[in-house]
């Protein structure tokens, strides 16, 4: 059982020296997604890093992350694959004067050369297991849903004039959502779930410290405590991790080296990297951001 | 050695319990799902407790309401030796572990400081808030459902054929299936003589119902639940809520296939039932808590209430002008205006009306179809 723990320990170093600092829940989750080989579903506020976990898994595995961004109104075909319609009509004119027989010539014309792969094919032909990330299936409607859970399920895909595409190797699944659609219940079975939400101090200042070394100790401190302060206001869109790594870049770029209750002022200017809709500019007035700032 | 045995034995039993205890408090797992505990477990251990419960957290969960409630679960199955109780006795319907949002008091945070305070509603200040839950019986009796049920799968089927503008202009021309027409024309030797039309996508608009259960309510709302209730069965996408001094979700409870079972999730929510209303905090509460998940730009919200509020009105309006802002259409029903006489002169209604795309009457199934026509319009 000490075995497991130090694994689990030893994927958390790694994963922060790629530059993702992770719970070790979350961790404990990534090495069960390998063992199990189920799709993870990874649920959670916008910007709290649920691509990123994606990223630094095919980073640590060394192998090829192949995403797929859902969007309304995404069909399965453009998710899966096409044919190259474009090239098709050039041979069959090529192949018009040729002497072989019909099946022949369909059946060339139909081969693999002409067939375009989308990341759904792609992700089960690759010869190295890759990392299938299928960013914000709530966007994609029920249908496509229910087509991403045969190929969940089987690791096969049907193409009629082909056959039928085994997959060469299972590929580690990322699944992130929103929530901004309630996905169905086989969806969330077949997978391991995880919620990640907002850091908490410790981890936020981590997460600074690795990605902005170049930041000094106090200022990483007072950022991370600035922005943990906001998230606790009423705002409509609270600042994500993503934000205050650009905060962080703008304070710098500033030259601003201290948060202080006078510099509000100069604060205020670099507000636009935290704060991103018209109303919660107008919450964030100047005395509320000096009292943050000398909260700090 | 025996006792080793025995004990193993009595471990994977208990493991492979602990499905059955959570489905018993509302999660969505089956009994099938033991097998896979006791796999997880043979691979993790049992021996480290945290690793044990990440990886079954993970493993069990589906949803963030789930995964906040686990760890309290987790511990009162496998933790504390005083409640270990035999499986079988384990009683389905007082599973319920953990209450729905606990009252916490007001926090210290709340007090010396008032744009710091905490995200979470001050339930336990609420004025009238009551702690009986009413019987939700009626939701599920025959009479009248069945012509709430015609009347709804009717407004379902013309809600079907709603098209967002954006698609109705886009009537003027059929768009070209590229890929669909080179493909036809194979055939033909790639001579292009029978063209592909790309399929007009339709899209329906989101529903959201936010229901008033307060007291001045009481007659109406089992009649909106029931609404909500069918017509949740009848379209995809619609998301209701219940609020008097604050707000539930009751979706997944309404969605329930199991009647009864609907009813068990009701009772829970309903705390506070037919209490005080404060229609502008709690559309505030949605507005923070769900707006940015649920309601966008094809979502008409409903509301379904009579406009008494104690809070203060421009509480109300500020958060109706947000949300009106954010969803597509704002709707309020109000069963009142079929009073004769009646005039939304309440302080409520007053405040409320400049941010309404449509107010209109609906006390009864007679007056929600003479408004059924308007409302498909303003939704459309």
């Amino acid at each position: 059982m000490t075995g497991r723990a130090e694994e689990l320990a030893a994927w958390q170093q790694e994963l922060a020296r790629a530059g993702y600092i992770a719970e070790p829940g979350l961790v404990a989750a990534l090495l069960l997604m390998q063992e199990l080989q189920r799709p993870l579903l990874l649920e959670g506020d916008a910007g709290v890093g649920k691509t990123e976990v994606a990223k630094v898994l095919a980073a640590l595995r060394h192998t090829r992350l192949i995403r797929l961004q859902c969007y309304e109104g995404l069909y399965a075909h453009a998710a899966m694959y096409e044919w190259n319609y474009q090239r098709q009509l050039l041979a069959i004119k090529l192949l018009e004067h040729d002497e072989r027989g019909m099946a022949q010539k369909e059946q060339d014309i139909f081969s693999e050369r002409y067939l375009l792969k989308r990341p759904l094919l792609e992700a089960i032909t690759c010869e190295q297991p890759p990392v299938l990330l299928i960013d914000e299936v709530d966007r994609a409607d029920e249908a496509f849903e229910a087509y991403l859970l045969e190929l969940l399920s089987d690791f096969q895909l049907s193409i009629p004039e082909l056959g039928t595409v085994q997959a060469t190797s299972r590929p580690l699944v990322i699944i992130t959502s929103n929530g901004t659609r309630e996905l169905s219940d086989a969806l969330r079975r077949r997978c391991l779930y995880q919620y990640i939400d907002y850091p908490d101090y410790d981890k936020e200042l981590a997460i600074v410290r690795a990605r902005a070394p170049e930041v000094p100790a106090l200022l990483a401190r007072q950022i991370v405590a600035f922005v943990q302060g906001a998230r606790r206001l009423e705002l409509q869109k609270k600042p994500g991790i993503a934000e205050t790594l650009d905060w962080t870049a703008a304070l710098l770029r500033l030259d601003i080296s201290v948060i202080e209750k006078d510099g509000a002022e100069r604060i205020m200017q670099t507000l636009g990297t935290l704060i991103k809709t018209r109303d919660d500019h107008v919450t964030l007035t100047r005395e509320v951001v000096a009292r943050l700032a000398a909260a700090c | 050695m025996n006792e080793a045995a025995s004990l193993d034995e009595l471990a994977s039993t208990r493991l492979a319990q602990f499905p059955i205890f959570l489905h018993a408090n509302g999660f969505s797992v089956g009994a099938g799902d033991g097998m896979q505990v006791l796999r997880v477990a043979s691979q993790v251990g049992v021996l480290d407790p945290d690793m044990l419960r990440w990886s079954l957290r993970a493993l069990l969960c589906g949803r963030a309401e789930e995964w906040r409630r686990f760890d309290k679960l987790f511990d009162a199955w496998f933790l504390p030796a005083n409640q270990w109780q035999r499986p079988e006795k384990l009683d389905t319907h007082k599973g319920f572990l953990s209450g729905e949002q606990p009252l916490g008091p007001p926090s210290a945070r709340e007090r010396d400081d008032e744009t710091l305070e905490e995200i979470r509603p001050r339930q336990a200040a609420s004025r009238q808030a009551r702690e009986s839950s009413t019987d939700f019986r009626e939701l599920m009796q025959r009479e009248h459902l069945l012509e709430v049920e015609a009347l709804v799968r009717r407004f379902a089927r013309q809600l079907r054929y709603i098209r967002l503008r954006r698609e109705a202009r886009a009537r003027h021309g059929r768009r070209l299936d590229l890929p669909g027409t080179i493909r036809r024309s194979v055939a033909s030797g790639g001579t292009p003589f029978q063209l592909q039309w790309k399929d007009r996508r339709r899209v329906r608009p989101r529903l959201v119902l936010l229901i008033d259960v307060s007291r001045s309510m009481v007659q109406y709302s089992f009649f909106y639940l029931r609404l909500a209730r069918a017509l949740a069965a009848e379209m995809p996408d619609v998301h209701s809520y219940i609020f008097h001094t604050h707000i539930t979700s009751v979706s997944q409870a309404l969605n329930d296939p199991d009647p009864a079972r609907a009813q068990e999730r009701l009772h829970v929510l309903a705390e506070g039932w037919a209490g005080g209303t404060r229609i502008g905090e709690s559309l505030a509460q949605f507005n923070r808590e769900h707006a940015a998940r649920i309601v966008n730009s094809r979502t008409g919200v409903v509301i379904l209430s009579d406009g008494y509020d104690t809070g203060e009105p421009a509480v109300l309006a500020g958060t109706l002008a947000q949300l009106q802002r954010r969803a597509r259409r704002l709707v309020w029903l109000n069963p009142l205006m079929n009073q004769p006489g009646y005039e939304p002169i309440s302080q409520g209604m007053q405040a409320a009306l400049p941010h309404l795309d449509l107010l209109a009457p609906a006390g009864d199934l007679d007056s929600l179809k003479a408004v059924l026509p308007r409302l498909i319009e303003a939704l459309g």
